[in-house]
């Protein structure tokens, strides 16, 4: 069982990542506070009990069903269809892109980046973070999962209710189109 | 066309590549954070942990009570059940009873009052169709006929 402390320390190290993934996909601040402030008091009531070891994958499960209950609980109708029209996704791998070659780029290019002086790195910085929000739905909610919260494959398959192959496709999509998307703005991460 | 080993390893590295360049991203998405910080949403996310802590402390302190009495409970059947008093009147852990010899009570009452009504109902159409006149239309109904035949001695 998880102790107050334990607790406290899992609920201060997700809740920044928490409010920003919510925020990228609810596009409103204070709906995704009330969403994570939701979240931990669900955890918090229910799941407190349960070893230290499970609160990421179970808080990160609440946390997707709590956006999705946000969605259905908007009265207007086509403001949901048009948020969650981003969740289906679009195949945007761009056919002949070589992504060996991308991302070697980036890797190459990270170096004189990284000389950049502050002002020019936070733009650097809102650039990928736009990027990041421009991604469809499930793609960037794959990708933050997997390489932000470092969920595994068969984790992050789980939070979002699908299975481990749609999880690879969404990631592979996702990392495509950012890494498109900011070679094409000379960015890289 | 690719051997499969050239396959798994063109696989193996664009999986390798791609984890670097995700957590490349994710690393700048978390420096951004803490180049930027937003006092308003920190502090209103602080306050979100601390109510939820406080939830926690209060579903475990209320999961914790009917332990408590339930273990308190088990105590008082089993010092019931090997004879000794253990310090409880007799007359108080009988009263625990009461409220169940009141409902039992209540439902035969309600029984009662029930069947009783339905026994008057049936007894006051009974009166009235034995007191009231009978109607014209009878004589003309062929079961009353039969019944006068049937009546006659």
């Amino acid at each position: 069982m998880a102790t107050d402390k334990e607790l406290s320390d899992f609920l201060k190290s997700v809740e920044k990542r928490a409010f920003k993934r919510t925020a990228y996909t609810v596009r409103n601040d204070d709906a995704a506070l009330d969403i994570v402030q939701d979240s931990m008091i669900r955890l918090s009531e229910k799941y407190a009990d349960r070893p230290p070891a499970e609160l990421p994958l179970v808080f990160q499960r609440i946390l997707s069903n709590a956006t999705m209950d946000w969605f259905r609980r908007q009265k207007v109708r086509n403001a949901v269809l048009v948020n969650l029209s981003e969740f289906e996704g679009a195949d945007d791998d761009g056919g002949d892109f070589d992504l060996l070659e991308l991302l070697d780029l980036s890797d190459t290019r990270s170096a004189t980046e990284s000389a950049a002086d502050s002002v020019s790195r936070i733009q650097m910085l809102e650039l990928i973070d736009g990027e990041v929000a421009r991604l469809p739905g499930r793609q960037r909610e794959a990708f933050l999962l997997r390489y932000w919260e470092e969920l595994d494959v068969a984790e992050t398959a789980a939070v979002m209710g699908c299975s481990e192959g749609s999880v690879k496709t969404h990631c592979s999509r996702a990392v495509h189109a950012l890494a498109k998307a900011l070679r094409a703005k000379g960015v890289s991460p | 066309m690719r051997t499969n080993t050239q396959g798994f390893d063109t696989t193996s590295r664009t999986d390798r590549l791609m984890a670097r360049f995700g957590h490349r991203v994710a690393t700048a998405l978390a420096e951004l954070q803490t180049r930027q910080p937003r006092h308003d949403i920190d502090e209103r996310l602080r306050f979100a942990r601390e109510q939820a802590l406080e939830r926690a402390r209060e579903s475990r302190r209320l999961s914790a009570e009917p332990a408590m009495a339930l273990g308190a409970g088990g105590a008082a059947t089993l010092v019931a059940g090997s004879g000794e008093d253990g310090g409880t009147p007799w007359w108080l852990r009988l009263s625990s009873l009461l409220p169940l010899a009141v409902l039992l009570a209540g439902l035969v009452l309600i029984d009662h009052h029930y069947t009783r009504s339905q026994i008057e109902a049936a007894a006051e159409v009974d009166a009235a169709l034995l007191a009231d006149d009978l109607p014209p239309e009878a004589y003309s109904d062929p079961g009353f006929v039969e019944y006068l035949k049937s009546a006659r001695p």
